[in-house]
């Protein structure tokens, strides 16, 4: 941990206004992404990218940072204000926020969201800060079989939780797999599956993938289904819970912050997560468990530092690892390949440059989601009104906008439509995507890994058992792979039972 | 879901046959003992076992229930959006990106049935302008222009 980088990275994002200004465009803009339902902030995440490459790659990256942050706690104001989360991070806080708004106490809601968000965001802030580059001293040591068990790690995770069927989440993983496959293979030389199609040679574009994913896809829905939400007429008073409030709540909000923090730095899990498992454990241990859900503060902070903290727990393996802890950080992966960065322990030995601005812009992001949560909680809780007949098209102008600025190229925003057509679909019949999401992004690394190992190892396939980190990667992968599918199954003959019986 | 699931699996079997014999013609081009057939490959034959499983749960009874339905309207809404898009995207050369856009926007809003003539005249100048200018002025990255910008 080198201090004096770190302290003149903040310095730099600080002190220089343009860089101070673009967090806090980034931030703003974040928490309206993320109080929009429809908006994820993955999507707005994914949109904003082809917006930094005119940018210094610093400028660019913080605001995406700011955006993140933003989002993760925009999630929250439709969540208490009309019940219906803005992002899938902000669903638990809907639980008790939701109730305290219809006891008449939005403004407190509100309030206690911001600080919670502001709080569980700072510490994973700071457990990114300084246990990144021990991380990246380790994964230094790693070699091809130890990324190809961290990338199998990710996937077999990922798979196992999203979606109600495994076996739809694994054949998304599959395919997603699949995709990077054309384009040249970087370790022959041949290319792939390009059918002779110049166009075809650089592959599948991760840029417009995403927006195709996770764009398009959310457009085609809201143009299918025009949702009309219930407008918000809610006054906001007295944001700010009593200090005798905040004061019971602060063991909660320590606790979920930690639990965030460590959910949202296994690849994978992200802030959705986080918060609902730091919502149960704080229901679990409270003395009353039996008032969640009634409309307490604990039920909004312990959700709301989570999901912030997650946040920042997500970058960790991102950063240090080139595997994303969740879909945000695959985003922002891109974001950083784009700009010619790589993720991973290289990163910090050969850009220190790039790694401590961002530290220092995700905690100075926390400060200025504060004041703009706080100051301007009233102007978002009205933006929620926007008609989404204006807002659909704008959203659908900015897709196609984004997937042709990566290569100026009309045939990635024909890639990107067909994607976002095919993952509009899959929404329907059952196929997760963020399996897919990841493993765009870990297919090359997988495959790579996969056939550097067995070269290495003169194909004997148990160099990955061999070698303790790789076996010990698979091993904790199977385990939480083979539980996570039993506590499923579980849960759906409970809800089948509950059905029937 | 029976009838989406089997059919969805067939298509996956058939797609990743075909997938398994094409990544034949990489063999020959291996430096190493394993050349970039074998990946495909094992996807691929992960891809059929898959589809099986999936065709055979669907057709034991045990498919998951459908969440939500495609809307139909909706749906041919869909349709013409993308249409839409495609003769946006052929207008944007002949037009230029301002001109169109702002068509994109007017036509789409419509589509939508959104109220208000006016409301959306000026929505669509006002976002058009505002995308334009910053990728013009501030990102400066060049956007098709036509007979009008």
């Amino acid at each position: 941990m080198d201090w004096y980088l770190l302290l003149s990275a903040f310095g730099k994002v600080l002190l220089n206004p343009i860089n101070f200004l673009f967090v806090s465009i980034g931030v703003t803009a974040g928490i309206i992404v993320g109080a929009l339902p429809g908006l994820t902030a993955t999507m707005g995440v994914a949109l904003l990218i082809p917006f930094t490459f005119g940018l210094d790659p610093i400028q660019g990256l913080v605001m995406l940072i700011g955006l993140f942050t933003g989002g993760i706690y925009g999630a929250c104001i439709s969540s208490i204000l009309v019940g219906i989360p803005g992002t899938p991070a902000g669903a638990a806080t809907l639980l008790d926020g939701y109730t305290m708004n219809q006891k008449g106490m939005a403004g407190k809601a509100m309030g206690m969201a911001v600080i919670a968000s502001w709080f569980g965001g700072t510490i994973g802030a700071l457990v990114m800060t300084f246990a990144s580059p021990q991380i990246a001293k380790v994964a230094l040591k790693f070699g091809p079989p130890e990324f190809f068990s961290l990338a199998f790690f990710g996937l077999g995770i990922i798979i196992t939780i999203s979606g109600r069927s495994i076996l739809k989440g694994l054949i998304s993983g599959i395919f997603g797999l699949m995709l990077p496959l054309i384009g040249f293979d970087p370790l022959s030389g041949a290319p792939r599956f390009t059918f002779g199609s110049m166009q075809l040679l650089g592959g599948i574009t991760l840029i417009p993938a995403l927006i195709g994913l996770f764009g398009y896809s959310q457009v085609f829905q809201g143009i299918e289904k025009i949702l009309i939400l219930p407008s918000v007429k809610t006054e906001l008073k007295n944001l700010i819970p009593k200090l005798s409030e905040l004061k019971s709540v602060l063991g909660t909000m320590v606790k979920s912050s930690l639990i965030g923090v460590f959910i949202g730095a296994v690849p994978g899990t992200g802030t959705d997560i986080a918060a609902f498992v730091a919502y149960g454990e704080a229901k679990r241990a409270s003395k009353n468990p039996e008032r969640f859900g009634t409309g307490v503060l604990e039920g909004v902070a312990a959700p709301e530092s989570g999901n912030n903290a997650g946040a920042g727990g997500a970058m960790v393996p991102m950063l240090t690892l080139g595997v994303p802890g969740d879909a945000v950080t695959a985003v922002l992966m891109g974001a950083l390949t784009i700009h010619n960065f790589q993720p991973g322990p290289m990163l910090f030995t050969e850009h220190p440059e790039i790694v401590y601005p961002i530290f220092a812009a995700m905690i100075l992001a926390q400060f200025v989601m504060l004041f703009v949560g706080l100051g301007g909680a009233r102007y978002f809780a009205r933006l929620i009104n926007i008609d989404r007949k204006i807002l659909t098209p704008i959203i659908f102008l900015l897709c196609v906008v984004g997937s042709y600025s990566m290569r100026f190229s009309f045939f990635d925003v024909g890639v990107s439509l067909v994607i976002g057509i095919l993952a509009y679909f899959m929404n329907y019949y059952g196929y997760p995507v963020s399996p897919i999401l990841l493993s765009i992004i870990l297919g090359p690394m997988v495959e790579q890994n996969l056939r550097r190992s067995l070269v290495i190892s003169h194909g004997d396939p148990t160099i990955f058992f061999t070698r303790p980190i790789s076996a010990a990667f698979i091993f904790i992968g199977l385990f939480i792979m083979i539980t996570s599918y039993y506590r499923v199954r579980k849960a759906m003959e409970k809800d089948s039972r509950k059905a029937t019986g | 879901m029976k009838r989406a699931d089997v059919g969805v699996g067939g298509v996956l079997v058939v797609l990743s046959v075909l997938l398994f014999w094409y990544s034949g013609r990489y063999q020959d081009v291996a430096v190493h003992l394993y050349g970039p057939d074998l990946f495909p490959r094992v996807l691929a034959a992960f891809m059929i076992v898959l589809a099986v499983l999936l065709i055979v749960n669907a057709l034991r009874g045990r498919s998951l229930k459908k969440e939500d339905r495609i809307d139909p309207r909706g749906f041919i809404r869909v349709l013409v959006a993308i249409g839409i898009c495609i003769g946006y995207l052929v207008l944007t050369n002949i037009l230029g990106f301002a001109t169109a856009s702002f068509l994109f926007l007017f036509v789409l809003m419509a589509l939508l049935r959104q109220k208000g003539i006016l409301l959306r005249i000026e929505t669509s100048l006002v976002v058009t302008l505002l995308v334009w200018a910053i990728f013009r002025y501030f990102l400066v990255i060049p956007l098709p222009e036509g007979i009008f910008i």
